[in-house]
C-alpha cells in the first residue's frame, strides 16, 4: 500500500485556486522531493495534506482518506509537519517544545531512547534545553523542529524548506540527519525545497510543480541528469 | 505598628481574593487575547451555587470543592456554547459577547436567587490571634491559606503536567500546537473551565466579607483588573503578585490616606498609572507586532 496518495487535489484560499489537480504517490519509507518556483503550490500541497486548507479530490495516508479530518487527528494518525517558519513555540522552552512532540506517545521506554538519539544529533539542544526557544538561532530552531518531528515518531514527515535561511554547512548537516532519520526509523519524508540540487540528491523520486499542476515527475537521478528539465524548472 | 501589620495582613487576604479573580482573567486573556468581562458575574453565580448547596445542608468543605467543580463545568460549557461559535470573530465582537454574558448571568442570578443580600457562611471564625502583637483574624488567615493552596495547585497543573503544557501551547500558538496533535479547541475550553473555577473561589472567599447578592463582584472585578494589569495581563505569576500588591495598597490607602469610600479610586489610579508608566506591567513582555 502507498504511504501517501494524492489524486486530483484542488485547493486554494477563498476565491484563489492554487492547486489545479495535483496527483502524486509515495511509498513507505521513501524520500520524495517536491520542487518548483515560488507560488507553484508546494506549501499549499503540504497544507492540504495536513488539513490546513480546504481541498477537493482525494488524499490518503496509508490508504485512509484524510477528507474532512482535523489537523489534530491527521497528526495523531502518524503525520509530522514542519511548516514554513518551523512552527516553534517561542513562548516555551526548548525542552517543552520537545515534550510536546512526544506528549501523545505511550511507549515511554522508546521515548527515552529517542531523546538520547535527538541529543546525539543535536547536542546544542541539550545545552539549551532550559532556555526559551525564542533564544535559538534560525539553524538551531530548524534543528529543534526536526528533533521534535523525530520524537513524534510519525510514518510521514512533511518538511517545508528546511534549508531556508541557513548557512550551507548547517544545511548539509541537517540533510544528512534527515537521511539518517529516514533510514533508521523508516519514516517517509516529503520534502519541499528551493534548493533543488540538494533535494534531488537526497530523494528517490521528485515532483516538479508548475502553477498548481505536476509538470514533471520521475526518478530524482534522471531529473538531475536531464538538462532541459533542469534549466526550465529547477533554475540551475 | 501593630495596626499597620494588621492592615497588611488583611490586605494580603484581600489580595488573595483579587489574585484569584485576576488569575482567571489572565488565563482567558492568554487563551483568546481578550478580557472576559463576565468573569466576575460567573464567579458570583458560582458563589450562589455554593450558597444553595450549603443552605440545603451540605457541609462547607464539601460544598466548596463541589461548587468549584460545577464552576469548572459551567466555564467549559460557556466556552463550547457561547464563545466557540464566535471564536474567530473580531475582538470587539468577543468583548460585546462577554459583556452580554455578564448582563445575562447577572439577570439570571437575580431571577433565580433574588436581589436581597444574604450573609454567606465562613468556616473560619472572626476571632483573632495575636501575631507579633497584631490581632489577626482567623478568617483572614483562612482566606490566605485557601487562596495560596489553589494558586499553587494551578501553578503545578500549568507548569508541571503535560495537560498544562498543552494548554499553554494551545493558548500561545494554536496553529503550531495543532501540528503537534494538541486538541486546541478543547484546551481553550479547559482554560475557560479553570478560569471559571479560580474565579468562583474568589467569589466564595469574598462573600462572607461582603454580602452575597447579584452585584457582589462588580467592585471586586475592578480590583482584579487592576491586579491583572499591574502584573502584566499575560502573566499568571504577575496576576498573583499584582493581586497582593493591590490588596495591600488598597487596604493601607483605605486605613491611612483616603478612607473606605475612595478605595476603588485607588484601584483605578493603579490601572491608569500602570498603563501610563509601564504598559506591559511588572511581568509582561513588551508586545511586538508586525504591521
Amino acid at each position: 500500500m502507498e504511504l501517501l496518495e494524492l489524486e486530483e487535489v484542488h485547493a486554494g484560499y477563498g476565491p484563489t485556486q492554487v492547486l489545479h489537480g495535483v496527483s502524486m504517490k509515495m511509498a513507505e519509507g521513501e524520500i520524495i522531493s517536491l520542487l518548483g518556483a515560488n507560488g507553484a503550490g508546494k506549501t499549499t500541497t503540504l497544507r492540504a495534506i495536513c488539513g490546513g486548507v480546504r481541498w477537493d479530490g482525494a488524499i490518503k495516508l496509508s490508504g485512509r482518506s484524510l477528507h474532512r479530518m482535523s489537523t489534530e487527528d491527521i497528526v495523531r494518525s502518524g503525520l509530522a509537519h514542519v511548516p514554513e517558519g518551523r512552527g516553534i513555540l517561542t513562548d516555551l522552552t526548548v525542552e517543552e517544545n520537545l515534550r510536546l512532540g512526544e506528549h501523545l506517545r505511550r511507549d515511554r521506554d522508546q521515548v527515552r531512547k529517542d531523546y538520547v538519539r535527538v541529543f546525539e544529533y543535536f547536542p546544542v539542544l541539550r545545552e539549551r534545553r532550559r532556555l526559551s526557544a525564542s533564544t535559538l538561532s534560525g539553524g538551531e530552531q530548524q534543528m529543534l523542529a526536526l528533533a521534535r518531528a523525530l520524537l513524534m515518531r510519525p510514518r510521514l514527515m512533511l518538511l517545508d524548506e528546511p534549508s531556508l535561511g541557513l548557512a550551507p554547512l548547517v544545511v548539509r548537516a541537517i540533510f544528512e540527519i534527515i537521511r539518517d532519520i529516514n533510514r533508521a526509523d523508516g519514516v517517509g519524508v516529503l520534502l519541499v525545497e528551493q534548493n533543488a540540487r540538494l533535494a534531488l540528491e537526497l530523494s528517490t523520486h521528485s515532483y516538479v510543480l508548475e502553477v498548481g499542476r505536476v509538470a514533471v515527475a520521475g526518478l530524482s537521478s534522471e531529473l538531475k541528469g536531464n538538462d532541459s528539465v533542469r534549466r526550465s524548472y529547477l533554475g540551475y | 505598628m501593630q495596626e499597620f501589620l494588621q492592615q497588611v495582613v488583611s490586605g494580603i487576604a484581600s489580595g488573595g481574593i483579587f489574585a484569584s479573580l485576576a488569575l482567571a482573567l489572565v488565563l482567558i486573556y492568554n487563551a483568546m487575547g481578550l478580557v472576559n468581562f463576565a468573569q466576575g458575574e460567573m464567579a458570583m453565580f458560582a458563589t450562589f451555587v455554593a450558597y444553595a448547596l450549603i443552605e440545603n445542608g451540605m457541609s462547607y468543605w464539601i460544598a466548596l470543592p463541589l461548587a468549584l467543580v460545577l464552576a469548572f463545568a459551567g466555564g467549559v460549557l460557556i466556552q463550547r456554547v457561547v464563545i466557540r461559535p464566535v471564536e474567530r470573530a473580531p475582538v470587539l465582537t468577543l468583548v460585546i459577547v462577554t459583556l452580554g454574558l455578564a448582563t445575562l448571568i447577572n439577570g439570571l442570578a437575580g431571577f433565580v436567587f433574588g436581589y436581597i443580600p444574604r450573609s454567606f457562611p465562613s468556616p473560619f471564625s472572626v476571632q483573632t490571634v495575636s501575631v507579633l502583637g497584631a490581632l489577626i483574624s482567623f478568617r483572614d488567615l483562612g482566606v490566605i491559606a485557601v487562596s495560596a493552596l489553589v494558586l499553587v495547585l494551578i501553578y503545578l497543573l500549568l507548569q508541571r503536567t503535560t495537560l498544562g503544557l498543552a494548554m499553554r501551547a494551545a493558548a500561545h500558538n494554536p496553529d503550531a500546537s495543532r501540528l503537534l496533535g494538541v486538541r486546541v479547541s478543547w484546551m481553550l475550553a479547559l482554560g475557560w473551565g479553570l478560569a471559571s473555577a479560580v474565579g468562583a473561589l474568589s467569589g466564595i472567599m469574598v462573600a462572607p466579607i461582603l454580602l452575597l447578592e447579584p452585584n457582589m463582584m462588580q467592585t471586586i472585578i475592578i480590583y482584579a483588573f487592576a491586579a491583572a494589569v499591574l502584573g502584566g495581563i499575560e502573566s499568571p505569576l504577575g496576576a498573583v503578585v499584582g493581586g497582593l500588591i493591590v490588596g495591600i495598597t488598597v487596604n493601607l490607602a483605605g486605613a491611612y490616606l483616603v478612607g473606605g469610600d475612595l478605595q476603588l479610586a485607588v484601584a483605578f489610579l493603579i490601572i491608569v498609572a500602570v498603563l501610563v508608566i509601564k504598559p506591559n506591567g511588572l511581568f509582561g513582555r513588551p508586545s511586538v507586532r508586525r504591521v
